[in-house]
């Protein structure tokens, strides 16, 4: 067979061919050659210069989100050149799950963004490390902002991420699912884990096959976080550990597969083909759920993609008072600096004008939550569209009700999700009982955090 | 003549040379090199140069941040414990131990099949071929999500019948053989291979063995197989080093996870999930290295074997 013959008649003549060819020909093909070998190495070493000729100069600014994140975002960074032609932002944006790839990429390769977009559960992760910026030393006006989100970006590395918005843990309903099954709304103020049970197996009984009262938690440490605390537990502990047992996770997988036996939620396959799907095409857009656990600040993105009106929830207790329900403010996100930047004033300046400039408020509106600064909150509450309003009110009236701020998550805390998602597949399809999943699940998360 | 064996008689045939056709040899050379110079940059660059730095990186615990920090043995010492990385192991054996041998077994199928002199050959070729071009795709696994999900176009086809299919990739029982079968399915490039191995075997063989009685499945197991065999075996080295490496499949699949309850975990998934995801480079690298033993040995070990049951007609 002759598929990977090197030999041969062809072979030798072409080999007497280019002893023959003119010599300008080979001369032009060394050049050729030459310079494509030139291309090819400067194309390696891209990406280094920021400052150009004219004494601009260049941030690179990365976030996470949604389209309508990427286009606001835009207009804030419109608004901020406006005022600032001597700096130009340049943005790059991406989505959730391959943003954590990229950036751990970025910063092994000396390559960062300026300006980037954090999470608490990774902040410690490089704020430890001296990825990021201690930007007390900069000049950012912090007065104005939100307390205890402002808090959450402090630790004994300095003050590495600015609260972008704040948040709250909250269960969505679509109230066009209830209607159709013909069942009222609950009553947040006053509702109990029980009732979350029995009027989600009431809508799933009353609602077309495919359609569930509520969607299964188990999938973020959210919604773990909330249980705990009304136990009287948390994830985690000040001093960095995790701040509860294996009996207590144990608990919550246990009401999670009662709740999945008896169809208040889905059944085991149906929760894993759930987590994978993006925000607009998740049960509670799609009208497949009645109930589920979200963000408050999705909740605008969430009523664009159902095509209807939501209601926020607060989470159900175990007595049966709102003021038992232990919710608490989250910084959805962070603005934070790389440590490596080589225009730190001009990153402060940024950073500073999304905090505090009204202008970017006008832009962000409440798309990365409810705005930390107040001013600006007061100055943009004209302008919010009624979904965004429905957030604000929200975060207004549990404000009397929250919990003690939690502990802010380790080193290595973003590993905890995917742990908890997986044993609570091995939970839901019985391939492991509810404690020892909890033994072995508090194992993994103590040696992820520990290390 | 079979493919391997022509190119180790390649590297036989050397004469001795004259001084002047030396000469000529070195020019000849030096511009080659030139032209070559672009290739070989990319392959310091971007093959050995990685290699290199991954080798020194598996003694190290390297965080991505800070700087590695050498710890020697340590990180091959944990793979020993490392129960999630047995249980990649596990998943990638049966992938490749299943799904090799299950994908060259359709693609001898099809070309025995289409060596008939179909007419409109060169159409069902191509047709066939089409898979292998798309298979390892993320469009195709997205779409192989889509048809295998609870209600997706098996379970449509099923409840036809009555039947209430599970989420076949979303059950940890069938998952990695949703996913095999996604491997299976890509069997156009041994298939072409074995096509043109078969053109190979002359004729008079299978005149010879007709003239004293012979039956199909005679030919088949006495004429055809002994003579494809050199084909069967460069089939399965490639598929073999291939399937140890495969990795979209499961990702796209699996939404990155592996999931569920790690049932399509691969060792190269649970790799890029400790590197890139947990910050922990230095044992993936390490688990690389480890993956290119692995295949070595498979490697060898069918060298080996191919003593005893690969037939050269040379």
């Amino acid at each position: 067979m002759q598929l990977f013959s090197k030999s041969g008649p062809d072979a030798e003549a072409s080999r007497t061919q280019v002893t023959k060819t003119p010599r300008w020909l080979r001369k032009a093909g060394v050049v050729a050659a030459a310079a494509a070998a030139v291309l090819a190495l400067s194309a390696c070493g891209g990406g280094s210069a920021a400052q150009s000729a004219d004494g601009k100069v260049e941030l690179r600014f990365s976030w996470w989100g949604s389209d309508k994140r990427a286009q606001v975002t835009q207009e804030a960074i419109k608004a901020f050149e406006a005022e600032n032609p001597n700096i130009k932002i340049k943005p790059e944006y991406g989505d959730w799950s391959g943003y954590w790839d990229k950036l751990a990429t970025q910063v092994a390769a000396n390559d960062a963004p300026d300006i980037i977009q954090m999470d608490e559960k990774y902040i410690t992760e490089y704020s430890s490390r001296g990825a990021l910026l201690d930007l007390s030393k900069y000049d950012i006006d912090t007065s104005k902002l939100d307390e205890a989100t402002l808090k959450a970006g402090q630790s004994d590395d300095g003050l590495t991420g600015i609260p972008a918005g704040i948040n709250a843990a909250t269960i969505l309903a679509n109230p066009a699912v209830f209607k159709a099954a013909g069942v009222a709304l609950p009553d947040d103020a006053t509702w109990t884990w029980e009732d979350f049970e029995r009027i989600s197996a009431e809508v799933t009984a009353k609602s077309p096959k495919g359609t569930y009262g509520a969607a299964a938690y188990g999938t973020d440490e959210a919604s773990l976080g909330v249980w705990l605390r009304q136990n009287g537990k948390s994830l985690y502990t000040e001093d960095g550990k995790l701040g509860f047992e294996p009996a207590d996770v144990a608990a919550w997988w246990a009401f999670l597969k009662q709740m999945s036996e008896g169809k208040a939620v889905p059944s085991a396959s149906e929760v894993v083909e759930a987590e994978a799907a993006p925000l607009d095409q998740s049960g509670l857009a799609t009208g497949k759920n009645g109930l589920a656990f979200w963000w408050s600040n999705q909740l605008p993105a969430l009523e664009k993609a159902a095509g209807s009106e939501l209601k926020v929830l607060r989470f159900p207790t175990k007595t049966g008072s709102a003021a038992d329900a232990q919710l608490w403010y989250k910084a959805s996100q962070f603005w934070s600096a790389s440590s490596r930047t080589k225009h730190p004033e001009e990153v402060a300046k940024f950073i500073n004008f999304l905090a505090n400039d009204t202008k970017a408020g006008e832009a962000l509106l409440a798309d990365r939550g409810v705005y930390p600064n107040t001013d600006v909150r007061e100055a943009i509450s004209t302008k919010l569209t009624p979904a965004d309003v429905k957030v604000v009110k929200f975060i207004d009236q549990i404000k009397n009700e929250l919990g003690e701020a939690p502990a802010p998550p380790p080193k290595g805390a973003g590993a905890i999700q995917e742990i908890i998602k997986r044993y609570t597949s091995e939970v839901l399809f019985n391939r492991l009982s509810t404690d020892e999943a909890g033994k072995k699940a508090v194992d993994e998360m103590t040696s992820a955090i520990s290390s | 003549m079979s493919a391997i064996s022509e190119l180790t008689s390649l590297s036989r045939r050397k004469g001795p040379k004259t001084a002047e056709e030396k000469k000529a040899n070195g020019r000849d050379n030096k511009a080659a090199y030139i032209f070559l110079l672009p290739w070989l940059v990319g392959l310091v660059a971007i093959t050995v140069g990685p290699m290199v730095m991954s080798l020194y990186l598996s003694f190290t615990d390297y965080n991505l941040i800070q700087a590695p920090e050498w710890v020697g043995l340590e990180n091959f010492q944990r793979m020993f414990t490392d129960a999630r990385l047995h249980n990649s192991l596990g998943v990638t054996f049966t992938y490749v131990l299943v799904g090799v041998p299950l994908q060259l077994a359709v693609a001898l199928l099809i070309a025995l099949v289409l060596d008939k002199g179909l007419r409109g050959l060169p159409f069902y070729r191509s047709i066939f071929y089409l898979p292998s071009l798309l298979g390892g795709s993320v469009a195709i696994a997205i779409l192989w999500k889509q048809i295998f999900g609870t209600t997706g176009l098996v379970n449509q086809v099923l409840a036809l019948g009555g039947i209430e299919g599970p989420g076949w990739i979303s059950d940890p029982s069938t998952a990695l053989g949703s996913i095999i079968l996604l491997h299976v399915w890509t069997f156009g490039a041994p298939m072409i291979i074995f096509l043109a191995g078969l053109r190979q075997i002359p004729n008079m063989y299978y005149e010879a063995a007709e003239v004293d009685g012979a039956t199909k499945l005679q030919k088949f197991w006495r004429i055809t197989l002994p003579l494809l065999s050199p084909i069967i075996f460069f089939n399965l080295v490639l598929q073999i080093i291939g399937s140890f490496q495969s990795f979209t499949q499961a990702f796209i699949v699996s939404g990155g996870n592996g999931g569920p309850s790690d049932s399509t975990m691969f060792f190269t998934l649970y790799l890029y999930q400790k590197g890139f995801g947990q910050f922990d480079m230095g044992y993936a690298s390490a688990m690389a290295w480890f993956l290119l033993v692995i295949i070595g040995a498979f490697t060898a070990i069918n060298f080996i074997a191919a003593k005893y049951w690969v037939f050269y007609d040379d």
